[in-house]
């Protein structure tokens, strides 16, 4: 879906990148993680046109973006900002109905569409008339993400989309867009510089560092004992062991033998850090997982 | 408030004379509709060409003009209107001419100065998703950078008016039918009632102006709300979801 070529950048005498390549599939949520000034911004602004490659190329749906209209090529893709961008003298409506009216739809359909945004990012639908102004840090945020949204781009760009909210909002933003995610299947290039922020919503992550690409595949693999000693240091917090048997679902590691009849169970859905999490409360080295069991030593296996 | 109640005050100051031997107040009126029409002449052209350099000189394109710009604005503020006035006769003839060039390079630099500053002042961020939701350039400022500079724009446009209708009297010099007439008879005849008949009257109109633009430029404002968001005039902060 987006393909990157070699692709450097040179602003006057500074390199913010040096010959990336990097392949983003369709449906993907790839998160481009990194210290600031690793140029992971400057990849995300790639895609449509907002910096040009000073070499390289960038393919974007199969074709190269430097032989398209720089406007029409936004119109096509939903871009999110760190500061919301809302235009402060439009309503909530207005702005999510942005790139509709641009591409010329008329204006019934886009009301109808701006109805179904506010309830897909939860918002009041009495916020539609209000501006910007009058609005909380996540609710001026959602109405951001319903914006970008709006014309049903298959891409969607987000620049540090939470990185101005609170803690208890941002949690309740990055859930709704692990949603929004699951339920529309776009691909989603996501920069930020939170590495627990990259590991929870990736499905691919790219760790940037000095304008280079120094790691990129999923998230588990990337703090592995055998990922890059950056990437794994990066995303790993100081237990790069524990991250990575939270990001492994526990059934990978199941024992078709059955559980002694006393053992704890492990809820669905859970990952091979609670299991250990688990296993330390109890005191048991051994789980009943659906019909069968999880055994600490398989457990540790994985985390190797 | 301050500005019609001045004009009014400065207005009575202005005609009351007329009837105890000064200059006739019906002539005074003709006088101040002629003002007013050479400072208009003087100020729309002023106003346009401001807005259009101020404009120019933000773009990526202008933006090495804009030490020219603000050199050539500095330059013909610094010119006080008589002597580009006194200058201009000999090329202009006497008559509107050589006034509303003078009133056009004393305009220039407000507007201008008042255009650019309200377009730096437009948050960087609205612009930048301005071009990233798919604006072109022309309508990014159409659409977003010129709507949020407009008040700020409009104050520039207010000191420029006033500006004109204050130094439009100097036309009276070259032959111009204006408020200065009766300053320029006064003065020739030393008659000091014709002067402050001719100042109070020029002041009484610029006032007005100030006062006039003041209120449709809150008329405009207030339109702009209320038809963008009834919910903001309810005074009770409603319940915010996160």
């Amino acid at each position: 879906m987006i393909h990157f070529e070699n692709v450097s950048v040179r602003f006057g005498g500074t390199t913010a990148l040096s010959e990336v390549t990097l392949e983003v599939p369709a449906g993907m949520l790839c998160v481009l993680v990194g210290p600031s000034g690793s140029g992971k911004s400057t990849l995300m602004k790639l895609v449509n046109r907002l910096v040009e490659p000073s070499a390289g190329r960038v393919l974007v749906r199969g074709s190269d973006v430097a032989g398209q209209d720089p406007a029409r090529l936004r119109r096509s893709i939903g871009y999110v900002m760190q500061s919301t961008g809302l235009f402060p003298h439009r309503t909530v409506a207005a702005n999510i109905g942005t790139v509709p009216r641009l591409l010329g739809w008329d204006s019934s359909r886009i009301a109808a569409r701006v109805a179904d945004l506010l309830e897909m990012v939860q918002l009041d639908p009495g916020l539609a008339e209000r501006l910007p102004g009058a609005l909380s840090g996540g609710q001026a945020q959602r109405v951001g993400l319903a914006r970008a949204l709006a014309a049903d781009p298959d891409i969607l760009l987000m620049d540090e989309p939470f990185g101005a909210v609170d803690p208890i909002t941002r949690r309740d933003l990055r859930a709704e867009l692990r949603r929004i995610h699951a339920e529309t299947g776009k691909t989603i290039l996501l920069v930020t510089h939170d590495p627990e922020e990259a590991l929870e919503l990736a499905s691919q992550v790219a760790v940037l560092r000095d304008g280079r690409l120094v790691a990129e595949g999923p998230p588990a693999a990337l703090v592995a004992p055998d990922a890059p000693d950056f990437a794994r240091t990066l995303l790993g917090g100081g237990q790069p062991g524990l991250r990575r048997l939270s990001l492994l679902p526990a059934e990978v590691a199941q024992d078709a033998r059955p559980a002694p009849a006393d053992a704890p169970a492990l809820d669905e859905g859970a990952t091979l850090a609670d299991a250990l999490s688990r296993m330390a409360e109890t005191g048991r080295d051994v789980l009943a997982l659906g019909q069968g069991s999880l055994r600490l030593e398989a457990v540790l296996a994985r985390g190797r | 408030m301050m500005a019609p109640l001045l004009a009014l005050v400065l207005a009575l100051v202005a005609l009351l004379p007329g009837w105890f031997g000064g200059f006739p107040p019906g002539r005074l009126l003709g006088l101040a509709a002629s003002h007013a029409g050479l400072a208009l002449a003087g100020v729309v052209p002023a106003a346009a060409l401001g807005l259009a350099l101020g404009v120019l000189v933000t773009r990526p394109a202008g933006r090495a003009l804009r030490p020219a710009a603000d050199a050539l604005a500095a330059a013909a503020q610094a010119v006080p209107p008589v002597v580009a006035v006194a200058l201009a006769v000999p090329a202009m003839g006497f008559g509107w001419g050589p006034t509303i060039l003078a009133l056009l390079l004393y305009g220039l630099m407000p507007v201008l100065r008042a255009t650019v500053a309200a377009l730096e002042a437009v948050p960087p961020e609205a612009r930048l998703a301005a071009l990233a939701l798919g604006y072109t350039p022309a309508g990014a400022l159409r659409e977003v950078e010129l709507p949020l500079a407009w008040p700020l724009v409009l104050d520039g446009l207010r000191v420029a008016l006033v500006l004109a209708v204050a130094t439009a009297a100097v036309g009276a010099l070259a032959g111009a039918a204006t408020l200065g007439t009766p300053i320029v008879l006064g003065l020739q005849n030393q008659n000091q009632l014709l002067v402050l008949q001719g100042a109070a009257a020029t002041a009484a109109l610029a006032f007005a102006a100030e006062g006039a633009l003041l209120a449709a430029s809150t008329y405009a404002a207030r339109g702009r709300r209320s038809s963008a968001s009834p919910a903001s005039s309810e005074g009770r902060p409603q319940s915010r979801k996160p």
